[in-house]
């Protein structure tokens, strides 16, 4: 099979930007990628995003890129899978190399969503759950769903609140230290810990905040030093009540397994992780279902440092969605462009010893979607 | 309640499939069981979407049923904790109602 490689990422600062466009956020990440990959022909565009259309009134955002850019007459398009449209997005230009109609594909993710009032965005997010259903009509929401798993996470476990919020407090210090995150102010355990409730038992610092932002990638058949070694996907229930185990997500589970069965290498191999915090609870989960501590003692390994910088898994050494920000569909290009630095030895918080092995999981909906990439330096 | 079951393996769930997801060869099957429950697990809710912020803080809860391996979204009309017994108190706008039991 082909092999595909990173040529160039590029990404915007995530925050409020009341003054620029959600166009504009986008063709600033993806001429910053074609920068970096030295301009080369495109061949394809994959534009990652969720409520463009929903919420700001803007759809096409493929074609936009093409011909903003003056790439020609190429084909383009744009993905959806809730949060983890960025990853499917990637995921879409990853095949399309493989399979040999393309040479290079770029590829981008944007969201805008600080223009809108809190409810509103919250009933737009809640598009990524099934609303046909008796679910949605008892009033459940994302965080909802997450706040439902963390209090039974804590019934089944020794975990606390106090364990999610040193999840919270990593990512927090994390993003002090990268100049593109949302929130860059220190916060303590106990303003963590006593903040305003969203979703019992998940605070304000458990939560992924509304965020605008961009970010690109550039892919291409031709050599490069970061290798995509794996691209996998799965899809999960749409329902919480058609969980098999409520502590499990199986798409997580499942992507991940894939991933590293077409990679050849395990959980025990990767250097450096992104994983897909929207909530500090989903990613207490993830660490587990992605195999790199055992089912309901991930708590141990945050409460013990594993997940930190320095600790023997890092994980979002970008401030993940918690701090680094989560512009729903530029998310999944934002871990990589985090984990494409980790591996060129340019990140901020750099993890020591060159890593080899990087893994991003992005994940849509309420385990609906999840998207896995694994990437290698060579 | 109205739940289905496969008429292949020990899959029941609350919603209806074209095919079972888990022997993917049997059908799924309407049987009528009793919706009394155990809270299996909450949550409050304090920020809502904008169709649900009138009636916020509210409590959502995952009901496993006493009769059948199934598990049930429903809004509470008060607080609860795991292990709380439960009962279905009606419908309202295609929502599940439950109350505590005596």
């Amino acid at each position: 099979m082909t092999n595909v490689y990173v040529h160039g990422v590029g990404m915007t600062q995530f925050g409020t930007f009341v003054d620029r466009t959600m166009k504009d956020l986008l063709l600033d990440a993806c001429i910053q990628a074609l920068k970096e990959a030295g301009n080369p022909k495109v061949d394809a565009v994959y534009v990652g995003n969720f409520m463009g259309g929903s919420i700001y009134n803007q759809e096409i955002l493929g074609a936009i890129v093409a011909n903003e850019l003056g790439l020609g007459f190429i084909p383009t398009a744009k993905v959806e899978g809730a949060c983890a449209s960025g990853g499917i997005a990637v995921r879409q230009g990853v095949i399309g190399i493989q399979s040999g109609e393309y040479e290079t594909v770029l590829v981008a993710g944007v969201e805008k969503m600080k223009h809108a009032s809190t409810a509103d965005v919250t009933q737009a997010i809640n598009a990524a759950m099934d609303n046909d259903s008796n679910e949605k009509r008892a009033g459940l929401t994302f965080p909802g769903f997450f706040g439902v798993l963390a209090n039974r996470y804590f019934y089944e476990t020794d975990a606390s609140k106090k364990h999610l919020a040193l999840v919270a407090l990593k990512n927090r210090e994390n993003a002090i230290h990268n100049p593109l995150a949302q929130f860059r102010k220190p916060a303590t355990l106990e303003e963590i810990m006593e903040a305003r409730m969203i979703t019992n038992p998940l605070g304000l610092f458990d939560c992924s905040p509304m965020t605008d932002g961009a970010a690109a990638i550039v892919l291409s058949s031709k050599k490069s030093p970061v290798h995509v070694r794996a691209s996998a996907q799965s899809s999960g229930p749409t329902q919480m009540q058609d969980a098999d185990d409520l502590l499990s997500i199986p798409a997580i589970k499942e992507s991940g397994r894939l991933a590293y069965e077409k990679a050849g290498v395990g959980p025990e191999d990767i250097d450096v992780v992104e994983i897909h915090d929207c909530f500090s609870m989903t990613e207490m989960l993830a660490i587990e279902e992605l195999g790199f501590f055992r089912k309901r003692e991930g708590w141990r390994a945050v409460e013990e440092g594993r997940t930190k910088v320095t600790g023997d898994k890092p994980v979002n050494t970008s401030g993940g969605l918690l701090s680094r920000g989560h512009p729903i569909g530029a998310t999944g290009i934002s871990q990589l462009y985090q984990l494409v630095h980790q591996l060129r030895g340019t990140a901020p918080n750099q993890v020591e010893g060159n890593p080899r092995l990087a893994l991003s999981q992005n994940l849509g909906g309420t385990g609906s979607y999840s998207v896995v990439h694994i990437l290698e330096r060579v | 309640m109205k739940i289905f079951a496969c008429t292949n393996c020990d899959y029941h769930s609350v919603t209806s499939k074209y095919t079972c997801p888990k022997c993917q060869q049997g059908k799924l099957q309407e049987t009528e069981v009793s919706a009394s429950g155990t809270v299996y697990s909450f949550t409050d809710i304090h920020i809502a979407p904008a169709e649900f912020a009138h009636i916020a803080p509210y409590t959502v809860a995952l009901i496993q049923l006493d009769e059948a391996p199934v598990k049930v979204t429903a809004r509470m009309d008060a607080e609860v904790q795991i292990g709380d017994s439960v009962e279905l108190k009606g419908l309202e706008e295609g929502a599940f109602i439950y109350t505590k039991a005596d």
